[in-house]
């Protein structure tokens, strides 16, 4: 994969800027440790509430299948209480919040699940932040924005890793339909054929050609049939790119038939006044044999003892 | 200049056949052109075929003098006939828009001949 540089996830000096931004300060550091006492106490209870309450739902069960599995989850989730007011947020902390994007998205598991595990959380918080004897309203209320700025880069990271994974995807099976889409098969001593399939963009083309006058040179074959019954709808570049390969054909001493000219496709190319005059066309691929077997002098008869 | 270049035109019945080497220089494509004309003068040719099949480069001198050779191999009764062209050659001389002018393609030296020889439909 070449694509590790994703548009989506940001580096660790972007999450610096993106800290910035939140106007996430020392003074907010200094508010998530006085949660930290809170945190040791009651990281367990809150944990094994919120896998009480995940287990009610299939939805978010089926993520939950053995014990084992469990407790490992709720081991990580108590470690992420303490890091979440451990009043370390470098590069670490940074890296380890990727890792669970990530992981999450590779087991499938869907980002409201993570988004609203917070939401329960803080159901659970809030009330110890305002119900503690020791913290007047201001330290309350400084607290509980502490939380939610660090929750809220939190999810960032996490969210950023989830779409960049995708993103990951995405590009491989674009490349995979990218190289599947053009193959280019001989079909008769002397003809090779290529059907397209699907739109004909400059990327593409570039591929398209190479294959196609690799394969007219690695067989010999004076001619070419380009069938475009899969292309679904023909714009002046398409058109373009089509006439740019016919002539690289040509110029290797080999003859293109464009094959698979639909209605549709001699309306738009009429309309565009896209001119093909110079090159034979013809609606179906059978039909295109016929012309390429003509050209080199190959009569396929019916068997008179059949 | 005769033979400088280890350049040879070889005269077969009556066509001419060259074998433009790898990465051809200005000169080498100048001298091309020359000795090429005399032997048609010579041997009143009526053909041309130039294998380009070791040419890995086509810039844009190459692709005019080709042009233009075939105009001039047409001015004294011949048909020029380029073979063997490499598909990166192919692609490199569509992508710059290089045309080689009346000349035609054929994919090697045998269906070259062919053409001469007329039992071959495709021109």
């Amino acid at each position: 994969m070449n694509h590790s540089h994703s548009k989506y996830l940001s580096n660790f000096k972007n999450w610096a800027e993106q800290k910035r931004f939140l106007d996430f300060t020392e003074k907010d550091v200094e508010f998530l440790k006085k949660l930290h006492p809170f945190a040791i106490e009651y990281a367990d209870s809150f944990v094994d509430q919120l896998y009480e309450h995940l287990l009610q739902f299939p939805d978010t069960k089926r993520f939950l299948s053995d014990e084992k599995t469990l407790n490992r989850l709720k081991l990580a989730q108590k470690a992420y209480f303490m890091d979440l007011t451990s009043g370390e947020y470098g590069e670490e902390y940074y890296q380890s919040r990727i890792k669970v994007g990530i992981a999450h998205q590779r087991i499938g598991l869907p980002p409201r699940v993570y988004m609203s595990t917070y939401c329960y959380y803080m159901q659970l918080i809030i009330p110890k932040i305002y119900g503690n004897p020791m913290f007047d309203v201001e330290t309350a209320n400084g607290v509980f924005l502490a939380l939610h700025k660090i929750i809220n880069l939190d999810q960032e990271l996490a969210i950023s890793s989830y779409i960049h994974a995708i993103d990951e995807v995405i590009s491989r099976q674009t490349e995979e339909i990218l190289e599947m889409s053009t193959p280019v098969i001989q079909i008769w001593d002397g003809v090779v054929a290529a059907p397209i399939i699907g739109m004909l963009d400059s990327g593409r083309t570039q591929q398209f050609m190479e294959r196609l006058l690799e394969a007219i040179v690695e067989t010999n074959s004076p001619v070419a049939l380009i069938d475009i019954t899969g292309v679904p709808q023909i714009d002046t570049a398409t058109a373009q790119h089509l006439i740019d390969t016919i002539n690289a054909v040509k110029l290797l001493g080999s003859q293109v038939i464009i094959t698979g000219v639909r209605p549709v496709i001699a309306q738009t190319l009429v309309h565009l006044g896209i001119d093909l005059s110079g090159i034979i066309t013809r609606p179906t691929m059978a039909s295109g044999l016929k012309v390429a077997l003509d050209k080199l002098n190959i009569k396929v008869m019916d068997n008179p003892r059949a | 200049m005769d033979g400088e270049n280890n350049l040879s035109v070889i005269k077969l019945k009556n066509i001419l056949l060259v074998t433009v080497p790898d990465d051809p220089g200005d000169d080498i494509i100048q001298e091309l052109q020359t000795k090429v004309l005399h032997a048609i003068e010579k041997y009143q040719s009526k053909g041309l075929i130039l294998d380009i099949s070791s040419v890995n480069i086509l810039d844009s001198f190459f692709a005019r003098t080709i042009s233009e050779t075939t105009q001039m191999v047409a001015l004294m009764g011949g048909q020029t006939v380029i073979a063997g062209m490499q598909p990166s050659v192919a692609i490199t001389a569509t992508e710059l828009g290089l045309h080689l002018g009346k000349a035609i393609s054929t994919l090697d030296v045998d269906r070259a001949l062919d053409i001469f020889t007329d039992n071959f439909k495709l021109v």
